[in-house]
This record gives C-alpha cells, sequence and structure tokens, in this order.
C-alpha cells in the first residue's frame, strides 16, 4: 500500500492529479477496525481539458500507462493494488475532498475522506456494503454528531438519514 | 442472553476497539493480509469447483 501511495504522490508533485484523498473500505479503516477490500478508491480532483466542460480521466490513464502500470477495466493496477480514481460528482464529493484529513502510511503523507463524509458518501450510494459500514461508524463512536448532521442538511440527506434510522437503528440515528 | 453468548460478544468487542486503536499503518497491513487471504480463497480449486456447480 504504501509504494502504491508513493507513486499516487509523485503523480501529484508531477501535475497528472490535483488533491486527492482515500476513500471506500480503505478510508474506513483509518477509523475502524481493517476490513477486507480488494481495490482502493482515490477520491481526486482533476483539471478539464482545454478547451472542453469535461472532466477526463486520460491524464492520469496516459501518466501512469507510460510508466507501465496496466488498466484493468475501472482500475488502474499500481504496485499491485487496484485503484480507482474518481473524480467528484457532486459538491458533497468537492467538500469531502476538500476537507480531507492528513495522515501518514509508513512515513509516506496521504489524506483520508473525514468519517463523517464516508458516512454522507456511504448513504447516498446507499448498497448494502455501505450501510454495513455507516453501523460500524455509528458503533464505533469516532463521529462527530453534530459535524455529520451538518453534513447531512448541506446536502440534503436528512431524510435519507432519518430512514436509514428507522431501518436500521430503531429510530435513532 | 445467556452468560456465555455475553462473554463472546464482549470479547467481539473488545478485539474490535483494540484494532481500530491501532495505528493507520499497522491496520493497513492487516488489512493486506486480509486481502491476500480472499485472493487466495479466490483461486481455490476448490472454490472454482463449486463455482462451475453453480
Amino acid at each position: 500500500m504504501k509504494a502504491t501511495l508513493d507513486v499516487i504522490n509523485q503523480m501529484q508533485v508531477d501535475g497528472a492529479i490535483g488533491k486527492y484523498a482515500i476513500g471506500g473500505a480503505v478510508g474506513a479503516t483509518f477509523y475502524l477496525e481493517p476490513s477486507a477490500t480488494l481495490d482502493i478508491d482515490i477520491f481526486v480532483s482533476l483539471e478539464n481539458s482545454p478547451g472542453s466542460p469535461l472532466l477526463t480521466l486520460s491524464p492520469i490513464y496516459d501518466y501512469l500507462t507510460l510508466r507501465g502500470y496496466q488498466a484493468e477495466k475501472e482500475y488502474l493496477v499500481i504496485e499491485g493494488w487496484p485503484v480507482q480514481f474518481l473524480p467528484p460528482s457532486d459538491d458533497l464529493d468537492r467538500e469531502a475532498l476538500q476537507q480531507a484529513v492528513e495522515t501518514e502510511v509508513e512515513g509516506t503523507p496521504t489524506w483520508v475522506i473525514a468519517a463523517e463524509h464516508l458516512v454522507a458518501i456511504g448513504l447516498r450510494t446507499a448498497r448494502p456494503k455501505d450501510f454495513t459500514r455507516i453501523l460500524q461508524f455509528v458503533e464505533s463512536g469516532v463521529l462527530d454528531a453534530d459535524k455529520l448532521g451538518s453534513i447531512l442538511q448541506r446536502h440534503g440527506l436528512l431524510a435519507k438519514w432519518e430512514q436509514f434510522g428507522v431501518k436500521f437503528l430503531g429510530g435513532n440515528p | 442472553m445467556s452468560p456465555w453468548m455475553q462473554k463472546v460478544l464482549e470479547s467481539k468487542r473488545a478485539m474490535r476497539q483494540r484494532l481500530q486503536a491501532l495505528s493507520f499503518s499497522e491496520k493497513l497491513k492487516l488489512l493486506e493480509k486480509l486481502r491476500d487471504r480472499s485472493l487466495a480463497i479466490a483461486e481455490s480449486p476448490l472454490r472454482r469447483r463449486q463455482h462451475v456447480k453453480g
């Protein structure tokens, strides 16, 4: 994992990507007990191509394939880990990326999405595994309730949170 | 709930708390081991045979 993050940090230094932060199961592992996953989700800010309103992952693919890394489906395999680069899809993603928490892995600096943003993103994505992870966050006691409430309100997720509470927490989210 | 089950659940909770308290680097090493095991299980001939049987 450290070797993978070293490559991603170098991509940032070389200008292939902007700010980035780890999300998904690996990001959640920063706060919770480790749980098995086969890939790494990297939220990443990208520049628009000159003259195009669309974001493109081409600079990332070009950068990595030029250095011998292989693309497999939606992943790029970097030092043994399939990595999925996720440009922000909405204001919640953009805010999560901006407010990511700085940390390090064996001396390598890196950034992780804040716990409350991981919960909000999981609530928005709403797959069974997202709900399992949200429950883990709730049970772990690592969430700042005020911060979470404010994120959910800002991004229109309060109704979903209430539904989640009714379904999984006996009406007490 | 039986006292035995309570003890089991308490032990699991304590284990989760111990794991949660590890550094990110230590947790990622465990995560890599979990991933290696998942891949080994997925590639095992027994599992492949099971998959073919459907």
